[in-house]
């Protein structure tokens, strides 16, 4: 493996919250992993590439969501293969509601999902927003969150971590995010990669895997993301 | 009565804040709110040309000073907020102080820097004559909310204009919500903008972060055409293309940025003032400096001078970098996270950089210099030190002799105002 193919959903309509910063932050750390990134970008009715190695979708505003909706419909289906394979895949806010069964807007609109995920999502009156410390398989994660939807998973469904600073999911039950196969959805911005450089390196692992390659972790100085992780213990707002 | 007796008590807690050395630009205000909630309204209706608000995402402080000083060039006795206090509360204060004692308003208009949300809610009360929209794009999400919610709160307040709009062409979203306007009601509509060949200086919030071969189409091209375009600039020199014909000028203004806030204020002030002859307006521009915290130069004892840039959010950041990033300046960069600044600081990553690579920046510092060190780092842009506390990276950058720049949020930038207030002499 000597080229790793990302696949950013929706660059231009879900890009709010830095999400590019997730996508600078790929391509950097795979060129330290010795690997050739290549960005694919995929915009609403255009056609998939023919390699994919890592899925990755941001957060936007509702009026993106509908906009998205109908193509991300129609590319269900591959990225149900995709998951079912073990391609990594890092979704975040928008992209992670439309991952689970379906959105119920506070009005009572329902915008239909993929599904991959065992979730809904209902529109809430108040937004959580605020700084997000979460424990989870990849250590603490750190991040920002800034929604007014609540996502409650099925029974089945494993969550990403467990809220231990913020309001996660839904504020209520402590949970946060989801994950299935190695598809992986979170409210966490910040942006989230750049926060949590360690989870960033395991998409790359799981993605050399797939090729089944053996991974290398490279020796990369982290010093400035491990300041940035020490000030996020520090962070009570 | 109540008009006088709001009018001294603003006066008197001013001259109190006076006396202990501090701003005092938005407790008066305060104070006037609380004992007088019809303060403002009262007033400002008694102005015989009306009230004209200015409001966006960025610019509005300069735009609202230039468009300020051409009417007063031109006769005309304005009241305005000019101290970047563009809260209801800023406007209490603003008025009070410049009220005469018997609680009267000597002055024609008024002239208003809004934010979206509180353009909003003022118009309610008082119905603008004209309202100048200079752009939306993304601001401090987790405090002002989305780019859609922002936009509609312009379009409210344009919505209530009784004589007219002035809006940017090339900014998409406002340009829809203006025609909208204009198409169901009475009301001029007036554009300002910029040549499509600077269009890579002046990005709309979708062109901010979309990647390139984006799909989306540009906005349409204005009916009437462009009353105001940006035609060119270099350095300080700007020419503008106003009714076919090119007007050249040499601005005391630094900034791309400003030379488009230039265009809207004229765009305003022509119709404004429909007697006043187009390079008269002109000269009148050249004439004016820049405002409160964008851009002041302070020179310190062994020589070396520093200018002071607020960066709020990715549109005014990139705008930042695009004027000074090339420059042979030592760079400082300062983020805060307080609420003014905004807790997020997800939109450094939606800055462009590009200015930056190949250069080195001296010093990053504020609450967040760790998260922006690490933000240049994936662009490949090295810092030379991390040094969170601001009077000690101030006392670093200036230490040796040469142009120092630094780009701060509003709460470092307020900070390092008070210790250059002490350490350095202001030279513009």
């Amino acid at each position: 493996m000597k080229q790793l193919h990302i696949l950013h959903l929706y660059p231009n309509e879900l890009n709010t919250y830095g999400d590019h910063g997730n996508v600078l932050t790929l391509r950097r750390r795979t060129e330290w992993h010795g690997l050739q990134p290549v960005a694919h970008y995929h915009h609403p009715k255009a056609a998939l590439p023919k390699q994919i190695d890592i899925v990755i979708g941001g957060g936007g505003q509702d009026s993106a969501q509908a906009d998205v909706q109908a193509d991300i419909l129609k590319i269900g289906d591959n990225l149900r293969n995709l998951s079912d394979q073990q391609v990594p895949m890092l979704l975040i806010c928008g992209t992670y509601q439309l991952f689970g069964h379906r959105y119920t807007t506070h009005t009572g609109e329902e915008v239909k999902g993929i599904g991959i995920f065992d979730a809904e999502t209902i529109g809430g009156q108040k937004r959580m927003i605020g700084n997000v410390m979460v424990k989870s398989d990849f250590g603490i994660l750190f991040g920002f969150e800034n929604h007014s939807g609540q996502t409650f998973l099925g029974k089945s469904q494993a969550p990403l971590g467990k809220v231990l600073r913020g309001g996660g999911n839904n504020g209520k039950d402590k949970t946060e995010g989801a994950r299935t196969n190695n598809v992986f959805g979170t409210y966490l911005h910040g942006p989230f990669l750049p926060n949590n450089p360690q989870f960033c390196d395991e998409l790359i692992k799981m993605a050399v895997k797939n090729h089944g390659d053996e991974y290398q972790q490279p020796g990369i100085d982290d010093s400035l993301s491990m300041a940035v992780r020490t000030n996020g213990h520090r962070r009570h707002y | 009565m109540r008009d006088f007796l709001a009018t001294l008590i603003g006066k008197i807690v001013r001259s109190a804040l006076f006396f202990r050395r501090e701003g005092g630009y938005t407790l008066p205000g305060l104070v006037i709110e609380k004992l007088f909630p019809n303060y403002i309204t009262s007033m400002l209706h008694k102005l015989p040309e009306g009230v004209i608000i200015i409001t966006g995402t960025n610019g509005k402080t300069t735009t609202t000073k230039i468009v300020a000083e051409l009417l007063r060039a031109n006769g005309k006795r304005v009241v305005t907020n000019t101290t970047g206090s563009n809260l209801t509360r800023g406007i209490a204060s603003s008025i009070a102080r410049q009220a005469n004692l018997s609680g009267s308003l000597n002055y024609d208009s008024a002239v208003l820097e809004l934010d979206e949300a509180t353009a909003k809610n003022f118009v309610k009360i008082i119905k603008p004559r004209w309202v100048l929209a200079l752009n939306v794009s993304r601001d401090q999400l987790d405090r002002y909310g989305e780019v859609d919610t922002i936009a509609s709160y312009v379009g409210e307040a344009m919505q209530a204009a009784t004589e007219g709009i002035v809006t940017n062409a090339r900014d998409i979203l406002l340009n829809k919500l203006a025609k909208k306007i204009a198409s169901e009601k009475t009301v001029h509509l007036k554009f300002f903008g910029a040549a499509d060949s600077l269009g890579k200086f002046f990005p709309d919030d979708y062109e901010l972060a979309a990647v390139s071969g984006s799909v989306k189409q540009r906005a349409s091209p204005t009916p009437g055409g462009v009353e105001v375009e940006l035609a060119d600039f270099k350095g300080q020199s700007v020419s503008y293309r106003i009714a076919g014909k090119l007007y050249r000028s040499k601005l005391k203004l630094t900034g791309q940025h400003n030379f488009l806030n230039g265009a809207a204020a004229l765009a305003l002030c022509g119709q404004l003032l429909p007697k006043a002859e187009t390079k008269d307006l002109i000269a009148d521009l050249s004439k004016v400096t820049i405002a409160f915290g964008r851009g002041e130069l302070y020179r310190f004892e062994n020589g070396s001078t520093v200018e002071l840039v607020l960066v709020k959010n990715p549109a005014s950041f990139s705008q930042a970098l695009a004027s000074y990033g090339a420059g042979k300046e030592d760079l400082m960069i300062a983020i805060n996270d307080n609420i003014a600044d905004g807790r997020d600081v997800s939109w450094l990553w939606d800055v462009n950089f590009e200015p930056l690579h190949g250069r080195r920046v001296e010093l990053v510092s504020g609450t967040r210099a760790a998260d922006m060190a690490l933000r240049l780092s994936y662009d490949g842009i090295n810092t030379k030190e991390t040094q969170p506390q601001l009077p000690k990276a101030l006392r670093q950058l200036t230490g040796r002799p040469g142009k120092k720049v630094i780009l701060a949020t509003y709460t470092a930038m307020l900070q390092l105002y008070k210790i250059l207030g002490k350490q350095a002499e202001k030279i513009s």
